[in-house]
């Protein structure tokens, strides 16, 4: 069998498949249900392409497309043939996770426009948080080939080793990156105040992303103590099993009462939990079966020795991993009871704190006394301040207040001072003034002038971050009135006379947009104002427009079908709003930024580290 | 004494997990049964909407109603009302009931909203 030609055209067929979703999305195709959940005409061009993996079908598909693009390298770069095997076996899951959940399926409604990206989702760094993340998922398949296409052969073989320890690292920093990614996202737009919320969406990641740390160290020692052969192959297959199961938990809906990333429940469930059996009980079988083959010998002779320092990591590693995947895994375990139950997040923190604390010392100590790559040392060093960088930056003080305009109020250590709102386009910013200098919140508007997604302000210092996240009241002081053509009609204030409408449609009669012309006026000054509204799929969008100098903002959200009546939403001045006091939550998050950087020289000392 | 070792680890572990595990397991429960447990649960109800629900400073006041029973329960959240709390159809406090109080304080609460991260199938 040629693998060559085989591995160019499972990659050239899967490719072919993500470029058609591309196009589909590019061309507004909205006939697919995927495109018309995900994407809309109005979406900038990176969301476009990110709109690929934004939902459950169309991010298995890119761990498909990953997965078979590092396939052909794989058959270019001479790997065995029982590896090859084993991968493309792996690639036929993933073709079935994708045929039984596809991104191609019709639409059964036809609509004009698409939902559009979760604005939340709307943000560069969750942009590309799911390829990363998937890339690490997919190269994982790599090392458990490798070792279980070693295994067909010979269970002395010690030449995988070599190529999965490269595979594992670039599959390792990826992974982690993607975690880290996600973290950053989420402190940076959701405005809780944190990072991680061992949330079981995210432990999932987490818990692979830790089993590979365990795999890569074991592949480095088995390379050295045959002995530590069989440890290597057990957590090659782990790794990735591990791997499938946190897709089948977070996928199948069992989480639903559990997880703020609500996947709405589908029926991947039962396709993932028999692949992950498939890759867990194979994989154990075939190592079973070699077992009396493998070498022999001691893993270590002293305790002193870098073997011994290594394994004992590895083993509270382990213990680390088995703690997240016990936690994430109770409302599974409890299912069959009565009443399902989870651990709360204390659960996590005080488990792995001990453990994390010996890991700490055992990496310090590795780090001074043992031999390593300089990619190892940066990894390493970034672990350590990285660990550190986690207790001081939750060191910090947390308080909410109510912010009155333009008043100031010392809060956790920082003079603050709310200075109102700005609106820009589909944008609001809260304005905060903090030790005087300027720092603003973002909040995303729908299409409807309502909050969609509120970010919080920080403001970055050496010291650390002072971290404000505005919880304002709903709706301030919003009135809606309806108008009746040729009838005048005052909101206490201020009169308004709708005189006409107009409305357009498109070739399939459906309403596209629709404007009205209504008559403003005091007493004294009159105005002719022409609001419009775009008919969208998740009501209709229109903007607030300024009236009479900035007395009122006015919005115009309905047109009967018969044109006879407006309905118009007023909304006070800026100025107006931006009087009204503003809860805020304060928090300072002391050296977070070492966090950050650790987290980058994690990921970029173990890509070092490839060239050995 | 490398098998011992590797034993008492194990061994340590286990007693040390399942210990914490047991701590931390927060059932789902019914407001009938929160209000009798004494360690930290998990309600899940809905809104109730006869109960205007109001932040005093760093609290956040709202009543749970039972979906089934119709109970209702008063609870006190630590932190300012989550975003989507108004659109929720079901909120999830978790934490303990203060007996003395008769409320249920919570360190915790899930929204559900059918379309958060996924987004809304179009009609």
């Amino acid at each position: 069998m040629n693998w060559k030609i085989f591995g160019a055209i499972s990659a050239a067929a899967v490719t072919a498949a993500s470029l058609y979703l591309w196009i589909l999305i590019f061309t507004d195709d909205f006939s697919v249900q995927y495109v018309a959940a995900y994407s809309s005409t109005q979406l900038p061009t990176l969301y476009k392409i990110s709109a690929f993996w934004a939902g459950q079908q169309g991010s298995f598909l890119l761990w498909l497309l990953i997965h078979a693009l590092a396939g052909l390298v794989l058959v270019f770069r001479k790997t065995p043939a029982p590896a090859l095997a084993v991968y493309f076996a792996l690639e036929l899951l993933l073709i079935i996770f994708v045929l039984a959940n596809s991104p191609f399926a019709p639409n059964p409604v036809e609509v004009s426009e698409g939902v559009g990206l979760n604005p939340l989702l709307q943000d560069f760094w969750m942009a590309i948080h799911p390829p990363v993340i998937f890339a690490g998922y997919a190269l994982l398949a790599v090392p458990l080939s490798l070792s279980i296409g070693a295994l067909f052969k010979s269970a002395a073989s010690k030449s995988w080793l070599e190529p999965a320890r490269k595979w594992t690292l670039v599959a390792w920093s990826l992974l982690g990156a993607g975690i880290f990614i996600g973290g950053y996202w989420a402190y940076k737009v959701l405005g809780w105040g944190g990072y991680w919320a061992w949330d079981p969406v995210e432990n999932s990641s987490l818990v692979p992303w830790l089993l590979s740390a365990v795999l890569l160290h074991l592949i480095n020692l088995a390379q050295k103590k045959s002995a530590v052969l069989p440890l290597a192959h057990i957590a090659a297959v782990f790794t990735y099993s591990l791997v499938i199961y946190g897709t089948f938990l977070t996928r199948s809906g069992i989480l639903g009462d559990f997880s703020v990333h609500s996947f709405a429940g589908s029926d991947v469930g039962l396709t993932t939990a028999l692949a992950d059996a498939l890759v867990l009980i194979g994989g154990l079988a075939i190592i079973f079966v070699k077992a009396k083959n493998f070498p022999t010998g001691r893993m270590y002779e002293r305790y002193s020795e870098p073997a011994f320092v290594v394994l004992l990591g590895m083993l509270l590693l382990i213990f680390v991993a088995v703690i997240v995947w016990l936690g994430m895994s109770m409302p599974l375990f409890t299912l069959a009871l009565e009443n399902p139950a989870a651990v709360g997040e204390e659960f996590y923190v005080k488990s792995t704190a001990p453990i994390a604390a010996v890991l700490f010392a055992l990496a310090v100590y590795s780090l001074a006394k043992f031999r390593m790559s300089l990619g190892g040392k940066i990894a390493h060093a970034g672990f350590v301040f990285g660990l550190a960088a986690v207790v001081i930056s939750s060191s910090g003080e947390t308080v909410t207040a109510e912010l009155a305009n333009g008043v100031e109020t010392e809060l956790a250590g920082h003079r603050i001072i709310y200075s109102g709102q700005i609106i820009e386009a589909r944008q609001k910013f809260y304005v905060y003034s903090v030790d005087g200098q300027e720092v603003r919140a973002l909040t995303k508007l729908r299409g409807n002038g309502e909050d969609a997604a509120r970010e919080p302000a920080i403001l970055k210092n050496i010291s650390g971050d002072v971290y404000l996240a505005p919880h304002p009241p709903k709706n301030i002081l919003a009135q809606e009135i309806i108008l009746e053509r040729g009838r005048f009609a005052m909101d206490g204030e201020l009169g308004y006379t709708f005189d006409s409408a107009e409305i357009s449609y498109d070739a399939e009669n459906n309403p596209v947009r629709a404007s009205a012309k209504i008559e403003v006026t005091d007493g004294v000054q009159t105005e002719t104002i022409e609001p419009q509204i775009e008919v969208t799929a998740d009501g209709g969008s229109s903007s607030a427009i300024e009236i009479l100098g900035g007395r009122r903002r006015v919005r115009l959200t309905g047109i009967s079908g018969d044109k006879l009546k407006a309905r118009l939403e007023i909304l006070p001045a800026l100025a107006e709003i931006s009087a009204v006091p503003v809860t805020t939550t304060v928090s300072t998050k002391p050296l977070i930024w070492l966090l950050w950087l650790s987290a980058a020289a994690i990921c970029a000392g173990t890509l070092a580290a490839v060239k050995k | 004494m490398r098998k011992v070792f590797l034993a008492a680890m194990l061994a340590g572990f286990i007693v040390y997990a399942g210990m914490n595990l047991s701590e931390s397991v927060t059932p789902y429960v019914s407001i009938a049964e929160a209000t009798a447990a004494t360690g930290s649960v998990q309600v899940k109800g809905l809104r109730d909407e006869n109960f205007e629900p109001r932040q005093v400073d760093s609290e956040f006041i709202f009543n749970l109603r039972d979906e089934e029973t119709g109970e209702i329960l008063p609870v006190r959240f630590t932190g300012v009302k989550p975003d989507q709390f108004d659109e929720a159809y079901h909120i999830v406090a978790v934490g303990k009931y203060d007996a003395e109080e008769e409320t249920f304080r919570a360190k915790k609460l899930l929204i559900k909203c059918p379309s958060k991260y996924e987004g809304q199938k179009p009609q």
